[in-house]
């Protein structure tokens, strides 16, 4: 009797910690991928023009990054960067507005966010032939309750130039 | 003469090889032991009476790990030097929304719980550029403003990346730790909470060992 009382609590405490661990690994998990990037992964475009290139994200449910124009100078913008060495140059992008949030403790404090899908509207130029571009997006990520530090997603976009 | 110069540099060139492999395998140990440290001190969710799920640190019950940090004075400042003291350890960012909601919570808590020894020490998570003089005093001086326009009486401490680690590395804003007169973490909590739960606990630190 006081054997399988034992063996009882004893499953009890694997399964209560096995639970624990298995949520600890889901949150650690969203928060490593708050946004990630869908599409396209790969683009043609005409040499040396810049050509218009629809870039798509989406952000975990549950959680919101700020928008491209945070309301406070404090906020972290969410930015797109490509860089100078691909060869490949990002010569506009429009990104998209952003919808109001608040946390239900303060609903008069208005934040500009992106939840959901969300699409940056983006003009590449690139030099005749195939380059592979890894570009990054900065955004900085927060749910309900807490908020995660800065983070950089790489965008890769195979760019072919005719 | 020739084969000794070959020998001694074979000799040479094979204790180079070994102290490399030591120096590489005191390297991969020492970061082995901070992996493990991390995880031992990391903050995990489990059920409460609810069944819902919340956040704690393995730090509860421990000693607050120590550290010497700057003011935005430059000056230094030690945990070591609370001893005594019931100090509540607010890990917060510029840019984190919540932690500003629950300043003024704290603000007033310090201003009530201060006559029985119980003080809070903010610690900035904001990066700092430390390779780049202009760009650093800016980060300072943006911290410092955030300070003013939110009315913060206490010491705010900067570079808490570089305290992280022995905190649990958890990355998630505001978290607090509240550590009892003789420096033992007695509670924990991650993410926005309400100003009871903070008053509860800075009781706790108050009540704890004296």
């Amino acid at each position: 009797m006081l054997r399988s009382r034992a063996l009882t609590l004893a499953i009890a405490l694997v399964a209560t910690a096995g639970s624990a661990v298995a949520i600890h690994a889901q949150m650690r998990a969203s928060v490593a991928a708050a946004v990630t990037y869908l599409f396209p992964e790969q683009i043609t475009v005409v040499a040396d023009k810049p050509t218009p290139v629809d870039l798509h994200f989406k952000v975990a449910p549950g959680m919101h990054v700020n928008s491209h124009t945070p309301r406070g100078e404090e906020f972290i913008a969410t930015t797109l960067n490509v860089p100078e060495t691909s060869g490949v140059r990002l010569v506009h992008a429009t990104f998209p507005p952003g919808t109001d949030f608040s946390f239900p403790i303060d609903p008069k404090e208005k934040l500009s966010v992106y939840t959901g899908e969300f699409t940056i509207h983006a003009e590449l130029s690139a030099p005749r032939g195939e380059h592979l571009v890894e570009a990054t997006l900065r955004y900085q990520a927060c749910n309900t309750n807490v908020c995660m530090p800065p983070h950089s997603i790489p965008v890769a976009i195979d760019v072919i130039a005719k | 003469m020739k084969r000794n110069v070959i020998v001694l540099s074979i000799v040479v060139l094979v204790l180079g090889l070994l102290s490399l492999a030591g120096w590489a395998n005191w390297q991969n140990r020492k970061q082995a032991a901070e992996r493990a440290l991390a995880q031992q001190t990391q903050a995990v969710l489990v059920p409460d009476g609810a069944g819902t799920p919340q956040m704690t640190s393995p730090l509860v019950g421990k000693p607050a790990p120590a550290f010497t940090l700057t003011n935005l004075k430059g000056e230094k400042v030690s945990l070591a030097s609370y001893k005594g003291k019931a100090v509540q350890l607010n890990f917060w960012a510029t840019w984190c929304a919540p932690c500003k909601i629950e300043t003024p919570w704290l603000v007033d808590l310090e201003k009530k719980y201060g006559p029985q020894g119980f003080e809070i020490l903010g610690v900035s998570f904001d990066d700092l550029d430390k390779g780049d003089k202009a760009l650093l005093a800016k980060e300072k001086a943006d911290i410092a403003k955030s300070v003013d326009q939110l009315h913060i009486p206490y010491p705010v401490l900067l570079d808490g990346d570089s305290i992280a680690k022995p905190y649990g590395d958890n990355d998630v804003y505001p978290t607090s730790y509240f550590v009892d007169r003789s420096g033992t973490v007695v509670a924990a909590t991650f993410g926005l909470t309400s100003k009871d739960d903070l008053e509860s606990n800075i009781k706790k630190a108050i009540g704890g060992g004296k």
